[in-house]
């Protein structure tokens, strides 16, 4: 019985270790079969894709900003889209529209990564010719011919070694408006803006007296204290070689070039002192402060031309004076305009398909979406071949003519993007906060650069590279 | 007892030789680490490997696919930098929002332990803050806050003029409307916490404490209070941790770190860095330091909790 027992229970043991072996051995198969079954998924995903790559269609992700210079333009952009992708069933595009905010640190981002845009947009000049420099970018003019590139304009804004990298949309000029209906009511000659210093300060001073906010701005996100460096600091330069190399710390001209930044910022703060600048400029960004103006509570702005012809919407086209800002410095550029392409359209380095991105962005340039770019937004096409006589709109006349008077440059786009936004627009918000004082403003800017310079050695031998053919 | 009684579980491998034993004994213990694996290998990747790849940017200078190696220049740099300096700072003024807050809520889930009508709608009417988007929260604050915003018109309309300021947009006031802005969102969610805490404290405590001549003060000082003692530690560890590294929405949303780099944290200094300019070395250089920051309060909120384990108080 024992024994029976006991041959039971080997038998059973037996059984048990034959039960569990052969779990075992299912188990392992099981898992072999799991992890082949994958290996072959993984495996078989690049040869499906290839397989149906023959009937894919070809992706571009444009990241795409514009909306601040031009109200608008993105239902523009929307619309030429599905115009293209109509005619070009093979081609898909993706737009994904930027922020002022986010404009530079997406791509700085996506750059890293090589990720993202295959088209993206980019302030001009510097913003574009850095990442271009650092091999982000791919020229555009290796993708078209002459022929159709050099009906661009301004395209030396961003043309290195002859190469063209990036294309121009749009032209803006930057104007100082002003509304002619509080000009009147402030016992002002209405049709007369400030040409000069002198002129500009005894107009705020008049519409002050009267109750009246003279300028309308905002700088919390560092944008009007930008702007009046690349409006003001520029008019007390005689070439942009005394910015660039000021900015490189060759030999003595940084020191100049900060000894002119505190002469500016020192202007700037008397129009804060004086009151001439509405009392909440550092708590609006920019596109807020500009608000002030279409809804009159402000009698003067400096803005872009898109800008002018969508508030004289509200205004009323009649009470909208525009002409160059008035005159402050005495450097040989203060003559200039501030005429800049703003935003260029470029193909990223790392982008699949850089000739459909190419076509694609040179579509956007034919003679009817250029029309269509003007007629729907106001806008002046970046194109010789737009028929400026078809503008018809006074206003819209008034500032194309000043658009076109002669030299223009846009200082804020031959700085590096890192010394734009660490420097140029904090230092501005020193003097426009009242917390901080002309001295205080160029001390930042030293340091800035001199910190600019050490955490980011590659881009700053690269912009001294560039620098000279500046 | 025989030999596979020894072998205790195993005993459908006592037949096999001394090694088959041996690889028995084995099998059981490794394979739970076979079913951990996965997620070691995932926290290896997404906390030791960015932890690891973090400190070692910190020695370099540049953006990515241009470093330069500098040592310990990001370090020093860092503490010579105004605007990293004014951010540690900001940072450390915020911590005073969390006695502020952990007070506040206390106060009120003690006030509202109690049943009475419609005490559970206004709980959950105090809670509503903690779960609206920072970022909804902070662009409707940034339109009250700012200068000659809702908040100015209505002290204007109150004859308080003289407390109009432009609460956003001046470097003496940034701080205490950011400030106030956390202490707003963060109550609800202390309020909750506290009243849960207080619900689970035993009736009969509260009772006896009443039979022995306890009145309403005594009863929360002495029997309420301690006994959610740890809930309370708990909370300030947690606010702290938040008000030094979770606060970079309402200062991105609110101000933008402005005006000139007043209001700027030290999260916002990293994202400014880091991906604003690229400059990867010395935006990980802040994350180190943050991260020290933040582990001295762990730290301590560890080492709070074992001694509390421990029944010292």
């Amino acid at each position: 019985m024992n024994r029976d027992v006991c041959a039971g229970d080997a038998l059973s043991k037996s059984n048990r270790v034959k039960s569990s072996l052969k779990k075992h051995a299912t188990r392992k198969l099981l898992s072999i079969a799991c992890v082949g079954s994958m290996i072959l998924t993984v495996a078989s995903l690049p040869l499906s894709s290839a397989a149906t790559a023959a009937g894919k269609k070809t992706d571009i992700t444009y990241w795409f900003w514009g909306e601040s210079d031009i109200p608008g333009i993105t239902k523009w952009m929307t619309q030429r889209i599905a115009t293209y992708e109509k005619a070009n069933p093979d081609v898909k595009i993706s737009l994904v529209p930027q922020s002022n905010t986010t404009i530079i640190p997406s791509f700085t981002l996506a750059a890293q990564s090589k990720t993202g845009p295959d088209v993206d947009t980019q302030w001009a000049t510097l913003p574009t010719l850095l990442p271009a420099l650092s091999g982000d970018v791919t020229p555009i003019s290796n993708f078209l011919p002459k022929s159709d590139t050099s009906h661009w304009l301004s395209t030396n804004e961003n043309t290195y070694n002859g190469k063209i990298y990036a294309m121009p949309l749009y032209m803006i000029g930057v104007p100082l408006v002003w509304n002619k209906k509080l000009f009147k009511e402030a016992g002002l000659n209405p049709n007369v803006g400030p040409s000069t210093w002198t002129e500009f300060l005894a107009d705020a001073k008049a519409l002050k007296a009267h109750g009246i906010t003279p300028i309308g701005m905002g700088n919390k996100d560092g944008y009007f204290g930008a702007w009046m460096f690349a409006i003001y600091e520029k008019q007390e330069l005689n070439t942009l070689t005394q910015l660039t190399e000021g900015i490189a710390g060759k030999g003595n001209a940084e020191t100049k070039l900060l000894a002119s930044l505190k002469t500016m910022y020192t202007m700037l703060q008397g129009l804060i002192k004086d009151g001439y600048v509405n009392s909440n400029v550092e708590s609006l960004t920019l596109d807020q402060g500009w608000q002030l103006f279409p809804e009159s509570k402000a009698a003067m702005s400096f803005t872009t031309d898109g800008n002018v012809l969508s508030w004289a919407k509200s205004v009323g086209e009649a009470n909208v004076g525009v002409e160059k800002p008035p005159t402050w410095g005495t450097g040989k550029l203060a003559s200039t305009y501030d005429v800049t392409q703003s935003s260029d359209e470029f193909i990223t380095s790392w982008s699949a398909n850089k000739q459909a991105d190419a076509n694609f962005l040179e579509w956007l340039h034919e003679p009817t979406n250029m029309v269509a770019l003007n007629k729907e937004t106001g806008a002046f096409p970046a194109d010789n071949q737009f028929p400026v006589k078809d503008i018809t709109d006074p206003l819209a006349r008034q500032l194309d003519e000043l658009d076109t008077s002669g030299q223009s440059i846009w200082l804020e786009n031959f700085i590096p993007p890192q010394i734009d936004s660490d420097a140029d627009q904090p230092a501005g918000q020193l003097i426009t906060s009242g917390s901080g004082t002309p001295t205080q403003a160029v001390a930042l800017w030293k340091q800035q650069i001199s910190l600019w310079q050490t955490q980011q050695p590659t881009q700053f031998k690269e912009f001294s590279t560039w620098a000279p053919g500046a | 007892m025989s030999s596979s009684t020894l072998v205790g579980r195993s005993s459908d491998t006592d037949e096999r030789p001394a090694s088959g034993i041996k690889r028995a004994w084995r099998r059981p213990q490794l394979w739970p680490y076979g079913y951990m694996a996965p997620v070691l290998i995932a926290l290896a990747l997404v906390f030791g490997y960015s932890f690891v790849e973090v400190v070692r940017y910190s020695f370099y200078a540049g953006s990515v696919g241009q470093l330069t190696y500098v040592g310990t220049a990001n370090y020093k740099e860092l503490f010579q930098d105004p605007q990293f300096v004014t951010s540690m700072l900001n940072n450390f003024k915020l911590l005073l929002v969390v006695p502020i807050v952990t007070i506040l809520s206390l106060a009120l889930a003690l006030g509202i332990n109690t049943t009475f009508r419609g005490v559970r709608q206004y709980r959950a009417i105090v809670f509503l803050p903690y779960i609206l988007p920072a970022t909804a929260m902070g662009l409707s604050f940034s339109y009250l806050l700012q200068g000659n915003g809702v908040l100015d018109a209505v002290l204007k309309a109150v004859h308080l003029s003289f407390l109009i300021h432009d609460w956003l947009g001046s470097p003496s006031w940034v701080m205490f409307s950011i400030g106030g802005v956390i202490v707003w969102q963060q109550f609800g969610f202390g309020v909750v916490v506290f009243s849960a805490a207080l619900l689970s404290v035993p009736g009969e405590t509260i009772e006896a404490a009443r039979i022995d001549g306890a009145n309403w003060w005594v009863v929360q000082r002495k029997i309420l209070i301690p006994q959610i003692r740890r809930i309370i530690e708990f909370f300030v560890i947690l606010e702290a941790i938040i008000v030094l590294s979770s606060v970079f929405t309402y200062v991105y949303v609110l101000t933008g770190g402005g005006p000139a780099y007043s209001s700027s944290v030290m999260e916002f200094f990293i994202y400014q860095n880091g991906f604003e300019n690229g400059s990867i070395g010395i935006a990980s250089a802040a994350a180190v330091v943050l991260l020290g920051i933040a582990s001295v309060f762990i730290a301590f909120y560890l080492w709070a909790r074992a001694r509390a384990a421990k029944g010292i108080y």
